[in-house]
């Protein structure tokens, strides 16, 4: 009795592989090259499975390959890949945790910049203005009777 | 003895750089030409020795002295000539020696170009650079001599990293270098300015164009790093935002923003303390790159030996980051602006939006380039932060950058009229707006191509607005059309320089948006006379040819390119290095202007039977090298000098 149960679950494992292999489908070369440019070759440096050059990353492309013919999703082998090379293997961070400030720096960066030049043109377009009243009213008439006078022979 | 003769030049070098640099200050706080006098032979003996020192490496590289370490390790008896000289550049000494040479070259000319004036400022340029010089010179003879010896002295030496065996080894790594090292001349003026307390104009007026000359020749190493890894690195692309690209581009953008913000500070007298921190950033990014590159803190394609100098770079950055922040602090109350402007739709306003994105698009990159250390550091898990993240998070930055390139330069100063903006962008934006529909109805999915697509017709019609009004102008004086236009260019120079440059930046986005969009490709194991296909292209396996060359074994497919008619045969390697544990990929192409044909040879069997091939169909890629060399005619263009209008 006690024996069979392992050996149930090898039939079923059997079975659940049959099934796999029966749903194995042509995968698309693009749906490999998009699972492989997340991943980073682990043999080169910076550069990702679907255009590294390296056997090593072509062992991946195929393994790639092979996980999605058998019906895995996407996401699923790349977890395959962390699991068995850490965060590391993903060459654009997952947004959760630590990693989300790598994510969010860039908007920071935006929007303390626009902040910043927005002050700066409020203070300088005030400034401006005022410089400008002053300028306007007495000036301009004295300046305009100068010229008229002037021009006149 | 030669090899002696070079580390004795060197420390001589050192003691006249630093002799120079104290000579010329002094001269100057006390007011005794005679200091600033010996502080210029100073400067000229470093020349000369700095000369001597890579004309003897270069010849311990050619007679193959092995008893020098460095030789040792970078060249051994298979390696070809040519690449013996350009083998003196190839590793971390050598390329330090460039540096230094091209620092004092630089100083050279300052000092041909400005000792007459006689201006201020002068002499504390003379010591800046002389300091920096000094610093490269105390790396050369303490933290990375080339001169080091080896013993015992092997027979053969290992032999140069095989992808730097190409003709790209001579211009990439010199007009960068130019490029960085260009950057030390306007730094030296900007400290010079705090310094003296003459934080006006004057600076400005005076680096112009040293400026624009460091910009060309960045620009250009970036342009032929990007064509090398293309033809040379065998993965079919330009630009792997590798942390030492970013290293690179960094100081690129921060002196791109510094071009455009001296503009508003020559019209308008403001942004002085901005500009002066732009130049001192831009220097400072330089060294970082220089550090990144050769500490070997982290991985990279480009990561030179590592050792100590990672320690020295980084007190030097320290050092001249807290010199700066201190003088900036000193001259506070003279730098505060006291900028106005009529309205917010202005030029100046786009000026600043302009630099807001490019500062932004650099610190981004920076971020990202230094977070796997942050990572580790914090959290003690390794995360890599590659080509997906850069690319969603800087393309934004980068479109919108492109717009305001369209708005920068047509809008008016101070205050924009309603008038103004409909002259100026009602055509444009009508043009762009077709183009947008144009290419939807096309059936171009991807939104980003579209909105990269548009924005370029929309920056092009801007260029073409103003330059058809500018020459109409001229034709209601009575000039002929060639003469104008070709007036206009010269007269105008560094506006329409800017112009062609900004052309051609949309060229280049041409080329990047079609390479991101539409490139295919595929892999497949072949027998030979079988083919692959992929976008109307066939490409049959003849067979596989092996040939011993001078260092190394090199394995090449022949495979038949043809669409309806044979196109080409091309023959993409791979090339097994005694020294290198991997073949290195020897790719081949067939360029065009709408697609390359880019085959990448993988794994084959012995009896030559059966090959495995990448094949790559590229879209557009060919545009990006056109845009650069419009770019940098554009670049040079601006760099000629003013021609007054005669009188």
């Amino acid at each position: 009795m006690r024996a069979r149960a392992p050996l149930l679950g090898l039939a079923l494992a059997l079975v659940l592989a049959a099934g796999a292999a029966a749903q194995a489908r042509r995968v698309a070369e693009q749906q490999v090259q998009d699972v492989a440019a997340q991943l980073r070759c682990v043999v080169c440096q910076n550069l990702s499975v679907a255009d590294s050059p390296s056997e090593m990353a072509s062992q991946m492309r195929a393994i790639v390959r092979e996980r999605l013919e058998a019906g895995e999703a996407p996401a699923q082998v790349v977890q395959y890949f962390v699991e068995r090379y850490g965060e590391w293997i993903l060459l654009s961070p997952r947004r959760h945790g630590f990693n989300l400030l790598v994510w969010a720096m860039p908007a920071v960066a935006v929007a303390v910049g626009f902040t910043l030049v927005g002050l700066v043109l409020v203070r300088w377009t005030r400034r401006g203005a005022a410089a400008g009243r002053v300028a306007a009213t007495p000036v301009d008439t004295a300046m305009r009777d100068r010229i008229r006078r002037e021009l006149e022979p | 003895m030669i090899p002696e003769l070079g580390s004795a030049a060197a420390i001589v070098a050192l003691a006249l750089a630093l002799w120079g640099a104290v000579a010329a200050a002094t001269g100057a706080r006390t007011g005794r030409p005679a200091l600033v006098l010996s502080a210029q032979h100073a400067a000229l003996g470093v020349f000369v020795l700095v000369t001597a020192c890579f004309a003897l490496l270069t010849y311990a590289f050619l007679i193959f002295d092995f008893s020098v370490r460095y030789v040792a390790i970078n060249t051994n008896l298979g390696t070809p000539f040519y690449y013996r000289i350009t083998g003196v550049w190839g590793a971390l000494e050598g390329s330090i020696i460039l540096w230094t040479w091209m620092l004092a070259l630089y100083t050279l000319i300052v000092i041909l170009r400005h000792r007459e004036s006689a201006h201020e400022l002068y002499p504390w340029v003379l010591t800046v650079m002389l300091s920096v010089m000094a610093f490269f010179l105390l790396v050369i003879t303490v933290a990375a001599p080339p001169f080091a010896r080896l013993t015992p002295v092997p027979a053969d030496g290992r032999g140069l990293n095989p992808l730097l065996e190409d003709t790209g080894m001579i211009t990439h790594p010199v007009a960068l270098y130019l490029g960085f090292t260009g950057v030390t001349v306007p730094f030296a003026f900007a400290l010079a300015a705090l310094i003296t307390g003459r934080v006006g104009d004057a600076w400005i007026t005076l680096t112009r164009r040293w400026t624009i000359i460091a910009w060309y020749f960045l620009s250009l190493g970036l342009l032929i790093g990007g064509w090398w890894s293309y033809h040379v690195l065998g993965w079919g692309g330009y630009w792997a935002w590798d942390p030492v690209e970013n290293a690179a581009f960094m100081p690129w953008l921060t002196a791109t923003a510094f071009l455009h913000s001296v503009m508003v500070q020559e019209r308008r007298r403001m942004l002085k303390l901005w500009n002066l921190w732009l130049v001192i950033l831009t220097f400072g990014l330089t060294l970082f790159g220089t550090f990144l590159t050769r500490s070997g803190v982290i991985a990279s394609v480009h990561a030179f030996t590592q050792g100590s100098i990672g320690v020295f770079f980084l007190s030097f950055l320290a050092l001249v980051l807290l010199t700066a922040l201190a003088l900036l602090a000193w001259r506070w109350d003279a730098l505060s602006a006291q900028g106005e402007l009529d309205s917010v739709v202005s030029r100046e306003s786009a000026f600043l939006l302009n630099n807001v994105l490019l500062i932004a698009a650099a610190f981004t990159v920076f971020f990202g380039t230094v977070f796997p250390l942050l990572s580790e550091a914090v959290r003690g898990v390794k995360v890599s932060v590659g080509a997906p993240f850069f690319n969603q998070v800087n393309v934004p930055l980068f479109l919108a950058l492109i717009f305001l390139m369209g708005v920068g330069p047509l809008i008016a100063w101070r205050r924009a009229s309603p008038d103004n903006l409909r002259r100026s962008f009602l055509w444009p934006v009508a043009v762009g707006v077709a183009a947008a529909a144009l290419f939807s109805a096309l059936g171009i999915r991807s939104t980003l191509a579209v909105l990269a697509l548009a924005l370029t017709v929309f920056v092009a019609a801007t260029i073409a607005v103003d330059f058809s009004r500018a020459t109409r102008a001229r034709l209601r004086m009575g000039e002929r059309l060639l003469p104008a236009m070709g007036g206009l260019l010269r007269r105008h120079n560094r506006r329409y320089g800017g112009f062609v440059v900004h052309l051609g930046i949309l060229i280049v986005t041409l080329g990047v948006t079609g390479s991101q969009a539409w490139s295919v490709q595929t892999e497949t194991t072949l027998r030979r006379g079988e083919a692959a296909e992929l976008a109307g292209y066939r490409v049959r396996f003849d067979g596989l040819t092996a040939t011993e060359e001078s260092n190394h074994f090199k394995v090449a497919g022949a495979f038949t390119v043809s669409n309806g008619r044979v196109l080409s045969v091309l023959r993409p390697a791979k090339k097994f290095y005694p020294q290198e544990q991997s073949p290195i990929a020897g790719v081949d192409y067939r360029l065009g202007f709408g697609e390359d044909v880019y085959l990448v040879l993988g794994d084959f069997a012995r009896d030559g039977s059966e090959a495995t091939v990448k094949l790559q169909v590229n879209r557009l890629v060919s545009w990006i090298w056109i845009g650069g060399a419009v770019l940098t005619l554009g670049a040079l263009l601006a760099i000629l000098p003013d021609r007054k209008k005669p009188a």
